[in-house]
């Protein structure tokens, strides 16, 4: 049981880990000059018209209520209770008996096909929705040769870090179906549920000016991760986070956690979730009105310099240097280092018990956001409004797709509701049962439920709920209303880019961010990480720059 | 292997004298074996030569979503891109480096490891020996380097127990200039033991009665192994040889795709995995199909030189002349 939930909470890590290397504005890589796929943003009249309304739902009170911060900015809300009795807020089955084919990300054990929990769920939907979850670490992998073998199945999950591997644009012009006729406007009022997904997340899945993504787990604090720290050896120490202000600071905690006899280091892998706070933008910046590319800014040399220093100081952890990333919670719950960064899906209940089996008392704290300069205000940029996104396949008739909104609508039910109770939890008495009022798995929910499946096709709007580990609702919640204030647009900020190959490829920038990794592990210098700056610049990267600058910045603006 | 190396050895007294018979004859003498090759020959057209056709993305602007009918023609343009970039020429310096080094060091160890054990006289012991190193040949490239990572690795137990006796750590799975040791020392760990099958199924053909004619002679150990041991082995050595350098370029995959973040990208890239990283992993299909297409090129003048200088040796090489 440990081992998966083990699994589980890495898994979600890992998710984010993936999900931040590539939070740029959601870009789509599309065929070379020959493709008849348009390319660009999309329009502010398309989306306009193409954006369902919002209509909020009566959902339950949350016990600790969202803050909200600039730049459109709110936390999530807490949940330390669980309705009694859940309300129902779809009546009767949502499916007319069709049949289905699903495929979802799983990062995680495959429960068995037959699992009680899925024929529950059929049974609840009124329809045979048939999931296949596929392995969500070679996701990037799998997705592409169903695409080009046009085999998709009715309903698909595409993470949004993915769209240029996956092609999105044009994958949405050709093989996805257009939501626009059925969701647009007051359309969408036919589905409450749905019409309570916030704006934002809708946006991110429309395609040339047309609406075809589902969206889950959106949230008005998207951030890619942060840097977590064993917050129960720091109190031990008599260590606070909040003496951490600066990247400076934290660097001096390096000699204080690390013990090379006893096998500690006090960090694992920083970079992915620190660097901004250098400074450095998402992706681009407009000084003076031009486009200014993050590879070319003096922050980011400034942040290499730093993660160099840290590799080559002996407070990283040798098998972080080593690339071994499957294994980092498990250094972090044996306490093997004390500092990490990580998605912040790797903070939650299964965290906790994972954590708490191996070393009893186990508390994962965040440091808030950090600054390279002593006085500075931190500040993070935001990440897209969410990063689950599922579509339709193109080959349904209308009353089926009629018919998967229906069962979407009854999967986006709000927080404590009975369909929520029933994607999340199970049947109680099956999967969960009620220990001090709130649903708690025990094995055969464990195995088949708590494999996320049902929830990547569509939710509502994320909430912090995790029964059973209130401290960890409430270290979350404080994270995020401590921060909220200092979260920016960045440039080009929910806006779905689709370019070309060659530009798309230049905008991988995949030899730079190889050596920059080689870079924060210590095996090449900051200058080589320039070298590698200045190839790609005049291999594509300058072209880069003029393509974002004629057919995104001139036609569409910045999206701020 | 022995009665396929008896068989050839019929057929080489055949070869000069022998009459060649009509082929309506030798086909109805055969079907039955001819008959037995078709699933290998289909499998072979399906898996092998058919996808050959999709080499022609090489040269277009290939976008899997259109289709290769619908992808616009590039010309030589990836191949020029290609040519022109530094990580392209680093990974083919790599792939070669790493060739070389595994032919000094890897190739003669099973031959070495068969001669040893073929000089073990109780079954027994000898039967064990072979299937303690054949076993790591059945794990995947991540248990081995894993393994490898844990005993060697920078937390590893070489590396604590260093520590603990305040010795400087040694750095051996992360140093990329000791890279193509630290492969080739994996490989040998791996893959030695399933080498020697060949070599000791050629031994076991070597006729036994000249080792003892030789021995009343007076031949000793090292004399008998130098004339009837190799001469009896050289026919394989070649072959495995000529088979090595036709596959010079293809020094595994995996095994780079795992280490490549431990020791960098510069150090790690093989050609294989620059087509994957550069090419597949960032969309552009097309380039990393032609990374692909000049790889097969080379290693195909590869095998046909080598087999030439086999021939030249008057060894047979992959086929006889």
């Amino acid at each position: 049981m440990r081992t998966e939930l083990n699994r589980r909470s890495f898994v979600t890590a890992a998710v984010s880990v993936a999900g931040a290397a590539v939070m740029t504005p959601l870009l789509a890589a599309c065929g070379g000059g020959g493709s008849k796929h348009k390319t660009g943003a999309n329009s502010a009249d398309g989306v306009k018209s193409a954006l369902p309304a919002f209509a909020s739902s009566t959902s339950v009170k949350p016990d600790i209520p969202s803050v909200s911060g600039a730049d459109g900015a709110v936390t999530d809300p807490g949940f330390l209770t669980y309705p009694a009795s859940p309300v129902a807020t779809v009546t009767g089955a949502p499916g007319k008996g069709g049949k289905y084919t699903a495929v979802t990300p799983l990062w995680g054990t495959v429960p068995p096909s037959d699992n009680s929990f899925y024929a529950a769920m059929n049974k609840a939907l009124g329809t045979t929705i048939e999931m296949k979850p596929a392995d969500g670490n070679n996701y990037d992998t799998i997705i592409p040769t169903m695409t080009a073998a046009k085999k998709l199945p009715d309903w698909i999950q595409l993470p949004t870090w993915w769209n240029p591997n996956f092609n999105v644009g044009e994958l949405a012009a050709t093989q996805f179906a257009d939501l626009t006729p059925y969701l647009a406007g007051d359309k969408v009022n036919k589905y409450p549920n749905l019409a309570a997904i916030p704006t934002g997340a809708w946006q991110a899945g429309i395609w040339g000016d047309k609406l075809y993504g589902l969206p889950s787990f959106s949230t008005g604090f998207s951030i890619a991760g942060t840097t977590f720290y064993r917050r129960d050896l720091f109190e031990a120490k008599g260590i606070t986070a909040d003496q951490v202000k600066t990247l400076d600071d934290l660097m001096n905690l390096g000699k204080e956690f690390t013990d090379e006899k006893a096998g500690t280091w006090a960090f694992d892998d920083v970079w992915t979730y620190l660097f901004p706070f250098f400074d450095v933008p998402n992706k681009w910046k407009l000084v003076d009105g031009k486009l200014v590319h993050k590879y070319e800014t003096p922050e980011l040399l400034e942040a290499l310099d730093w993660h160099y220093k840290l590799a080559t100081s002996g407070y990283l952890h040798p098998d972080a240097i080593a690339g071994n990333n499957a294994d980092a919670n498990t250094r972090f719950y044996a306490g093997k280092t004390v500092i990490q960064g990580g998605g912040t899906g790797a903070w939650n209940l299964a965290d906790n018990l994972s954590g708490t089996a191996a070393t009893p008392g186990y508390r994962r704290g965040s440091f808030d956001f950090l600054t390279a300069k002593a006085g500075a205000t931190p500040k993070l940029f935001m990440g897209s409004s969410t990063s689950m996104m599922s579509y339709l396949n193109a080959k349904l008739k209308p009353e089926q797709i009629e018919e998967l909104l229906a069962v979407a609508n009854y999967l986006a039910a709000p927080y404590g509701s009975a369909e929520y109770t029933m994607v999340n939890f199970g049947v109680e008495g099956t999967h969960h049962t009620r220990v001090n009022g709130v649903p708690t798995f025990n094995d055969e929910g464990k195995k088949d439920v708590q494999a996320q499946t049902y929830p990547f096709l569509a939710t509502c709007s994320s909430v912090i709920s995790n029964p059973g580990a209130d401290q960890v609702t409430k270290d979350i919640a404080a994270f995020q209303a401590a921060n909220v204030k200092y979260l920016y647009k960045p440039l080009f900020w929910n806006m779905n880019i689709s370019m070309p190959q060659n530009i798309a490829t230049a905008d991988a920038g995949q030899a730079v961010e190889d050596t920059i990794k080689d870079c924060y592990h210590g095996k090449k210098k900051v200058s080589d990480v320039q070298a590698a700056i200045s190839t790609w610049k005049s291999g594509g990267g300058d072209r880069l720059k003029q393509w974002m600058t004629d057919n995104v910045l001139s036609k569409y603006g910045t999206g701020q | 292997m022995s009665t396929a190396r008896s068989e050839r050895g019929k057929s080489t007294t055949r070869k000069n004298g022998a009459v060649r018979l009509n082929w309506r004859v030798r086909l109805r003498r055969d079907r039955t074996l001819l008959l037995m090759t078709v699933p290998a020959v289909v499998l072979l057209l399906i898996f092998n030569y058919a996808p050959l056709f999709g080499l022609v993305t090489a040269f277009q602007y290939y976008d899997p979503l259109i289709g290769v009918r619908d992808s616009e023609w590039a010309g030589l343009a990836q191949f020029q891109q290609l040519f022109h970039d530094p990580l392209f020429w680093g990974a083919l310096k790599n792939t070669l480096w790493l060739s070389l080094v595994q032919l000094v060091l890897f190739f003669p160890v099973p031959i070495a490891l068969a001669l040893l054990l073929n000089t073990v006289l109780s079954e027994r012991l000898r039967n064990f020996i072979q299937s303690v190193v054949y076993l790591p040949h059945f794990f995947s490239w991540v248990l081995t380097i894993t393994i490898f990572q844990q005993m060697f690795g920078g937390a590893g137990v070489l590396n604590h127990f260093l520590r603990q006796n305040d010795i400087a750590p040694w750095d051996i799975t992360t140093n990329p200039h000791t890279f193509a040791l630290l492969v080739t020392s994996q490989a040998i760990w791996k893959e030695a033991g399933w080498g020697i099958i060949v070599f000791l199924a050629a031994l076991a053909a070597v006729n036994t009665d000249l080792y003892e004619a030789a021995a009343v002679d007076g031949a000793g150990r090292w004399r008998r192994m130098w004339h009837i041991t190799l001469p009896g082995l050289r026919g394989v050595i070649v072959l495995m040889l000529v088979l090595r350098l036709g596959n010079a370029l293809t020094v595994g995959f995996e095994q780079f795709l795992i280490q490549r973040q431990a020791v960098g990208h510069e150090a790690a890239d093989v050609l294989d995995t620059f087509s994957f990283y550069y090419g597949i992993a960032t969309g552009n299909y097309s380039f990393g199909a032609a990374a692909g297409l000049f790889k097969s090129v080379i290693s195909l003048l590869l095998i046909w030189g080598a087999n030439k200088l086999a021939h030249a040796f008057g060894e047979d090489g992959l086929y006889r002349r």
